[in-house]
């Protein structure tokens, strides 16, 4: 299903080039629970953001159902992101002058979906990650847990083929990290959504069906479990 | 759409304080255009009258040459028989009075103004019975009568009677050149005191009567011009052209107030080029405020556009949700700013604004003697309604523009 082949992804600092990613070559299968793990500055998060379309690489190629993302213009990949991408952040990024369902709702109306069809599947979501009558209540009224959850069904409203987190758990304490573990991997068990979250933490590395571990932007280990 | 109108109208609701004070400045900015627009309006509408009603009334029939030599003010270039026209005017249903303009020197005797002097002036001969019938000057007098036919009286401007100290009942003496040349003095009481709304007149008005100017002067019934009042709702130019027909020639030309009082229209023209210089400043002010707004709200929502991005919001979307943010505070700028025009308005309007202590003494090109009124301007209170909404959402556009110029893992990071 994405197909990553020799890519590589450099920054430039001043007069030095980071080299981000070294030619990496990596295939990701449908319905796929994967954890991109390393140490700081491996190339985690590059490696999901060129996944994710949301940058460019140097060199090399992406694909993802058999479309080469990495040749796609702008507003192509705005498009493809839009219909086929999921998003999760460490700092949930919800918008705080809207309500759970507002958050949740707005990706079904980039997509013209109509006003009843929304309100159904965002009420049902919403269910489903355990935040039913908490509809109505902005995010600064919401704890971490429960605005990563409400991040998860802003992420899966749109079936999504691909879910892309990033550290998911990074700012939540380990009983809520591990809920929402269990939460995307339910989600991942029933909507056959794929799931691609980097972390360099060991617990929810354990909780990975397949662990890729990164160093100095090359892939050193490629684990099923 | 209808989340993006919902996303921006929330957004405003974030920070309302900056949100207030930004629409605080288009309110200030709009209320300002609205009250100089309406005392600019006010002013003209009011000089305008003031010209027709005290100076040149709508227009003017004058020997061929007299207007070039107008500041000479000849006796010679005159019309002959004026009573004819006039009678022919009235016959279609003009109004017209008959006036003699010379200058002289008035010579004031130390018995009644304490010391001795003269000064330059310039005297308007008037048809008693008929000047009224085109000038209002009915309403003015604040002292003492109007002129009798035949008469040795004057009238004289209040400002004017104030300058040399004069008052009813006192006499003065002009001197002048009658027509042909010779020399002739005048002794005339002043018999009244005008107070007129034109500072021009009120300045250095000396009244007489015709009859009188005319036996001192040897006019034989001949005036220097024909003054004609037409209805405010005539069209001067194409009367004119009607008029001058009826004269048949006879190297008498006709005036509109336009091309007599072009001077002041030039001014007036100036006058609204400088104003629209400071409603630009005003706008420009207002439009770094809420471009600086916009930018501040953009800046602090970087990671939130980093998110939409890559939720697969458009560039576009997300200008249009900022673009309708900026609209939103240009619209509570809008309302609250021809609100307060509105309230400025109904001050100007009602109580106006006394410029006296400025006007008494300059001449600001204005007819106007003291207190400035506006006028109601719908035309000018929408277009500000529209250019507060119009100028916030373009100025969002720029900053806009800047941050979606970040890339998507930058917006992300940012702090």
């Amino acid at each position: 299903m994405i197909n990553v082949k020799d890519v590589e992804r450099n920054y430039q600092t001043g007069e030095t080039v980071v080299k981000a990613l070294r030619g990496v070559n990596l295939d990701i299968g449908k319905g796929e629970f994967m954890s991109i793990a390393g140490p700081s500055g491996s190339g985690k998060t590059t490696l999901l953001n060129l996944i994710g379309c949301i940058d460019k690489m140097d060199a090399g190629e992406i694909s993802i159902k058999d479309e080469a993302v990495s040749k796609m213009k702008k507003k192509e990949k705005t498009n493809f992101r839009r219909k086929y991408l999921g998003f999760i952040f460490q700092t949930y990024n919800l918008i705080p002058v809207l309500t759970a369902y507002e958050n949740v709702a707005f990706v079904l109306s980039l997509l013209n979906v109509n006003e009843k069809e929304i309100e159904l599947r965002t009420m049902a979501i919403l269910k489903e990650v355990g935040l039913e009558g908490m509809e109505h209540r902005r995010p600064g009224k919401l704890s971490g847990g429960q605005q990563q959850r409400v991040a998860i069904a802003r992420a899966l409203i749109k079936n999504p083929e691909i879910v892309l987190a990033d550290e998911p758990t990074a700012n939540l304490d380990s009983n809520t990290g591990k809920e929402i573990l269990e939460l995307m991997k339910r989600m991942n068990k029933k909507h056959q959504t794929t799931f691609i979250f980097s972390t360099h933490d060991q617990m929810v590395m354990d909780y990975a069906d397949r662990l890729v571990i990164l160093h100095d932007g090359q892939i050193v280990s490629d684990e099923k479990r | 759409m209808k989340f993006l109108i919902s996303l921006a109208f929330k957004n405003l609701t974030r920070y309302k304080r900056r949100t207030l004070i930004t629409a605080g400045a288009i309110a200030i900015g709009l209320m300002m255009y609205i009250f100089v627009d309406s005392m600019l309006q006010g002013a003209e509408i009011e000089s305008v009258r003031n010209l027709n009603w005290f100076e040149t009334a709508s227009a003017r029939i004058l020997d061929d040459d007299y207007w070039e030599s107008r500041f000479q003010k000849p006796l010679d270039l005159n019309i002959p028989d004026p009573d004819k026209i006039i009678n022919t005017l009235n016959v279609n249903g003009i109004a017209a009075t008959k006036r003699m303009v010379f200058s002289g020197d008035l010579i004031l005797n130390s018995q009644d103004f304490g010391e001795d002097g003269n000064m330059a002036i310039t005297v308007t001969a008037v048809d008693p019975e008929r000047d009224f019938e085109v000038f209002e000057f009915g309403r003015t007098l604040s002292e003492g009568r109007f002129l009798k036919p035949g008469e040795d009286a004057v009238l004289l401007g209040s400002w004017f009677a104030e300058d040399i100290g004069a008052k009813v009942g006192y006499w003065i003496t002009i001197v002048t050149r009658g027509n042909g040349g010779f020399y002739e003095a005048m002794d005339l009481e002043i018999v009244g005191i005008v107070n007129c709304p034109n500072p021009n007149v009120n300045r250095s008005l000396v009244m007489m009567p015709f009859g009188t100017a005319d036996e001192y002067l040897a006019m034989d019934g001949a005036a220097t011009e024909i003054n004609i009042k037409l209805p405010d709702n005539a069209d001067v130019d194409l009367e004119v052209v009607k008029i001058q027909n009826m004269l048949n020639g006879n190297n008498l030309t006709v005036m509109s107030w336009e091309a007599m009082a072009v001077d002041y229209l030039a001014i007036a023209e100036s006058k609204r080029g400088g104003s629209g210089m400071i409603m630009f400043l005003i706008f420009l002010i207002a439009a770094v405020g809420i471009s600086n707004t916009m930018l501040m709200a953009i800046f602090e929502r970087i990671r939130e556009l980093g998110m939409m991005r890559s939720m697969g919001m458009s560039d576009k979307e997300i200008r249009m949700a900022f673009m309708l943010e900026a609209a939103g505070i240009g619209l509570i700028g809008s309302i609250m700013g021809i609100t307060l025009g509105a309230l400025a308005n109904i001050f100007i309007i009602y109580v106006g604004i006394d410029y006296g202590f400025l006007l008494r003494d300059m001449d600001i090109g204005y007819r106007i003697q003291a207190i400035f009124r506006g006028v109601w301007n719908p035309g000018t209170i929408v277009s500000a309604f529209f250019a507060g909404i119009v100028i916030s959402t373009l100025v969002a556009y720029f900053p806009t523009k800047r941050a979606l110029k970040m890339d998507i893992p930058s917006c992300l990071r940012h702090q």
